[in-house]
C-alpha cells in the first residue's frame, strides 16, 4: 500500500509535466469560476479535449486542478464585484461583499481563500479514508443492485435539479434513449440508425456533453444583444493584497464552523446531483443558525464567509468519493471525469481502486496538490481575472464555439462528432428555453449504457425480476429512488399538512427494512436507530396534529 | 383547458416516441439467449411516452403557463430573441458544410471572424480587431492540436491543392 502511495505521489509531485499541467488547469479553473456565465463544469468539459494526448493520471490531475480552482475562482468575482462567478459561491456574496465594502478586501479574500483550502483538505482526508471503504461495500453489489443504484442516481438528479419533476424525468429518459442509438454492446445489433452508417457507432459521450452543456450555454450567453457586446463585468475590482496570516487565525478560531461546513459540503457532494450550489447555501444557513452573532450576518460576518467557502470546496471531495468508489458520477464534473477515464479504457466501478491503485491514489494526491496551487495562484489569477473581465461575451463565445469543434473532432478524428455536438447543442438550447433541466439528460447519457448492461447481466443470470426487490441493496436504492421522486412534492407541501409531517419519519422507517435484511450487526444497529428516530418523529408530529 | 408551449412540446414528444417505438420493431433479433436488443429502448420509450402524456395533461389543465397568445410570442419578438442564436446556428452549419473544402484552419478563422462580425458589428475598427482575434486564436488552437497533441485536423481541399 505504502509503495503504491509513494509511486502515485511521485507520478504527481515529482513529474514536472504533471505539475505544469495542474498549474495551468488550476489557473484556468480559477478564471472559469470567476467569470459570470461560465461554470466549473464548463471549464472541466472544455479541458477534456486537451487530455486526450495525456496519460490518465495527467488528464485527471489537470481536470482536478480546474475543478478545485473553479470553486475558489467564484469567490473573487463575488467579493470584488458582488456578482457570484458560479452558483457555488452565491452565499459567499452575502457577507463577502459587505466585508469588502467595509474596507477589508484583503481579509475577505483571505478568509474565502483559506476556508476553501481547509474545506478542501478536510474533504481530501475523508476522500482517502472513505472511498476505499465504500468501494469494499460496492463489491457486494450484483447487477440488480447496480441497476437500482443508477435508477436512484437519475431520480435524485431529477428531484434536485430544480423545476418541474415531469420535465426532469423526461430529460433523464431522453438521455437514456440517446445512449441506446447505435450498435448495442450486448448483441452488436444496430438500433435506430435509420440506414445511416455514421449512426452505427452511436453518439459519443463527449460531443453530446459539450453540445448539451457548453454549446447551449454559449448560445444563451450571447442571446441578449446588449449584454453580449458589453464587457463581462461592468464593475471591475482592483488588485488587493490578501491578508493571509490574519485570515488563517480567524478561521482556526472558528474551527467548529469550518468542520461543520466542510462535513455539510462532503455529504452534499456524496449525494448524486447535489453539488456546490446547494452546499454553500446549506452551510451558510447552518452557520447563521448556530452563530451567537446572528444579527451580523449579511453585514460582513466572518462566519458567513468561512461557511460557504469551506462547504463548496469540500463538495468536490464528496463528489469524487462516489465516482472513485462506485463509478457513479455525483455531478456533471465527475461525469466528465468518468468520460475521461473511459477514453483511456479505464472503467471506474467498485473494483477501480483495487484494479488501478496507482491512478486512484494519483487522484487523491492530485486533489491535495490542487489546493496548494489554488492558494498560490490566487494573487496571480486576480490580475488575469481583471483583464479577462474587459472582454465582451460575444468574443469569448465565438472563440470557444470554434474551440469546441476542434476539441470534439480530436476525439475520434471524424466530422460526424462535430455534427453530433451541434445537434445536441441545439437540443440543449431549446430544452433550456422550455424549462427542461439538462443535468438529468447528461447523467442519462452517461449512465444509460451502464444501466442497460447491468439489466442485461441481471436478466441473464436469472429470469426472476423479483430479485430487484428481494435483494437488500437493490431494494434500498429503489426505495431511495421513490423517496427522491416524492421529495419535490414534500418541498412544495405546506409544513402543517399530514404529508409534510409524515414524509421524513416514514422514509426513515421504510429505509430501515433493507438494512434489516442485510443482516450484518452494524447495519442492524443503523436500521434500529432509523426506526427509533423515525418513530419518535412520527409520534411528535402526529401528536402535534392532534393538538391542532 | 388551454394550449401553451408545453402542450406543443408534449405532442411533439409523443410523436417522437411513436416513431421511435415503431422503429424499435425493426431492431434485429439475432436469437441469442438473454435480453433482446429492443428490450431496454422499448422500456425507456414507454416511460417517455407516459411522462409526455402526463406533461400534455398537466399543460392542458394548467391555467397560468406560457399561453401562446401572450405578447412574448409575436413574430418580431421571437426573431429578436433568437437572432444571435440563429446566427450561431447558421454560421456553424456553414462551417461544417464547407469544412471539407476549407479545412479546420481556414474554416475556423472564417467561422470565428464571421461570427464575431455578425454578433459584434461591422465598424472598420471592429472588423480589424475581429480579424486579428480570429487569426491568432484559431492559429494557436490549431498549432496546439496539430503539433502539441498530434491530432490530424481536416486540411481542406484548398490547402491540399495549394
Amino acid at each position: 500500500m505504502i509503495d503504491v502511495i509513494l509511486q502515485a505521489f511521485a507520478s504527481i509531485v515529482l513529474d514536472p509535466v504533471t505539475l505544469g499541467l495542474m498549474f495551468v488547469g488550476t489557473l484556468a479553473g480559477i478564471l472559469a469560476g470567476a467569470i459570470p456565465g461560465f461554470t466549473i463544469a464548463m471549464g472541466v468539459i472544455l479541458t477534456l479535449p486537451f487530455t486526450f494526448g495525456m496519460t490518465a493520471v495527467q488528464g485527471l490531475a489537470t481536470m482536478l486542478g480546474v475543478f478545485v480552482g473553479g470553486f475558489s475562482g467564484g469567490l473573487m468575482s463575488c467579493m470584488l464585484t458582488g456578482i457570484p462567478g458560479t452558483p457555488s459561491s452565491v452565499a459567499t456574496t452575502f457577507d463577502g461583499f459587505p466585508l469588502v465594502r467595509s474596507g477589508r478586501p484583503g481579509l475577505a479574500l483571505g478568509l474565502g481563500l483559506w476556508s476553501s483550502f481547509f474545506g478542501g483538505m478536510i474533504s481530501a482526508v475523508i476522500l482517502v479514508a472513505l472511498a476505499p471503504q465504500l468501494a469494499f461495500l460496492g463489491l457486494e453489489f450484483g447487477p440488480w443492485d447496480y441497476f437500482s443504484l443508477i435508477i436512484f442516481a437519475l431520480t435524485i438528479t431529477v428531484s434536485l435539479s430544480g423545476g418541474n419533476i415531469t420535465k426532469g424525468l423526461i430529460a433523464g429518459l431522453l438521455g437514456l434513449f440517446a445512449a441506446t442509438v447505435g450498435e448495442d454492446e450486448i448483441n452488436g445489433v444496430a438500433r435506430f440508425t435509420f440506414g445511416f452508417d455514421d449512426f452505427k457507432q452511436g453518439f459519443a459521450f463527449l460531443p453530446v456533453l459539450i453540445g448539451l452543456f457548453a454549446f447551449s450555454q454559449l448560445l444563451t450567453d450571447v442571446e441578449d444583444d446588449k449584454r453580449a457586446k458589453s464587457p463581462l463585468m461592468s464593475q471591475s475590482g482592483t488588485v488587493v493584497k490578501v491578508e493571509h496570516r490574519q485570515a488563517i487565525l480567524i478561521i482556526l478560531k472558528r474551527w467548529v464552523n469550518l468542520f461543520r461546513s466542510s462535513f455539510i459540503g462532503i455529504f452534499t457532494g456524496i449525494l448524486p446531483a447535489a453539488g456546490g450550489s446547494i452546499s454553500n447555501i446549506l452551510a451558510y444557513d447552518q452557520a447563521k443558525k448556530a452563530s451567537p452573532n446572528r444579527s451580523n450576518f449579511g453585514k460582513g460576518e466572518y462566519d458567513g464567509v468561512i461557511a460557504p467557502e469551506a462547504a463548496n470546496n469540500a463538495t468536490a471531495g464528496g463528489a469524487l468519493i462516489m465516482m472513485m468508489a462506485l463509478g457513479i458520477p455525483g455531478d456533471i464534473v465527475t461525469a466528465v471525469m468518468l468520460g475521461a477515464l473511459m477514453i483511456h479504457n479505464i472503467i471506474p466501478g467498485p473494483t477501480f481502486i483495487q484494479d488501478e491503485p496507482l491512478l486512484a491514489y494519483g487522484v487523491f494526491i492530485a486533489f491535495f496538490v490542487a489546493h496548494f496551487f489554488m492558494v498560490g495562484l490566487q494573487a496571480f489569477s486576480l490580475r488575469i481575472f481583471l483583464l479577462v473581465t474587459k472582454i465582451p461575451m460575444y468574443v469569448l463565445a465565438s472563440v470557444i464555439l470554434a474551440y469546441c469543434a476542434i476539441g470534439v473532432f480530436a476525439l475520434h478524428n471524424i466530422v460526424f462528432d462535430i455534427w453530433v455536438m451541434f445537434f445536441f447543442g441545439v437540443i440543449g438550447y431549446f430544452m433550456k428555453k422550455l424549462g427542461f433541466p439538462l443535468a438529468p439528460m447528461i447523467l442519462g447519457v452517461v449512465l444509460g449504457k451502464l444501466a442497460e448492461l447491468n439489466l442485461a447481466r441481471a436478466t441473464g443470470i436469472s429470469d426472476d425480476m423479483l430479485l430487484f426487490i428481494s435483494r437488500p441493496w437493490s431494494l434500498f436504492f429503489l426505495l431511495m429512488a421513490v423517496i427522491s421522486v416524492i421529495f419535490p412534492f414534500y418541498q412544495e407541501a405546506k409544513k402543517e399538512t399530514l404529508f409534510a409531517k409524515l414524509y421524513v419519519p416514514v422514509s426513515m422507517i421504510v429505509l430501515s427494512l433493507p438494512l434489516f435484511l442485510m443482516g450484518s450487526p452494524v447495519r442492524m444497529i443503523v436500521a434500529v436507530i432509523l426506526v427509533l428516530t423515525g418513530a419518535y418523529f412520527l409520534y411528535k408530529r402526529t401528536s402535534s396534529l392532534k393538538t391542532t | 383547458m388551454s394550449i401553451n408551449k408545453d402542450t406543443i412540446v408534449a405532442i411533439f414528444l409523443l410523436l417522437f416516441c411513436g416513431i421511435m417505438i415503431n422503429s424499435s420493431f425493426d431492431i434485429e433479433d439475432p436469437g441469442y439467449q438473454g435480453m433482446k436488443a429492443s428490450f431496454w429502448p422499448t422500456i425507456v420509450l414507454c416511460l417517455l411516452s407516459v411522462m409526455s402524456l402526463v406533461m400534455l395533461i398537466k399543460s392542458m389543465v394548467s391555467t397560468t403557463d406560457n399561453n401562446l397568445n401572450s405578447e412574448n410570442t409575436n413574430s418580431q419578438n421571437i426573431f429578436l430573441k433568437f437572432k444571435n442564436a440563429s446566427i450561431c446556428f447558421l454560421m456553424f452549419i456553414l462551417f461544417l458544410a464547407f469544412l471539407d473544402y476549407l479545412g479546420m484552419l481556414i474554416g475556423g478563422v472564417l467561422f470565428v471572424f464571421g461570427l464575431l462580425t455578425l454578433l459584434g458589428g461591422f465598424e472598420i475598427k471592429k472588423i480589424i480587431n475581429h480579424s486579428i482575434i480570429s487569426i491568432i486564436t484559431i492559429g494557436i488552437m490549431w498549432s496546439i492540436f496539430t503539433f502539441g497533441l498530434k491530432v490530424i485536423l481536416p486540411e481542406g481541399e484548398i490547402l491540399r491543392i495549394w
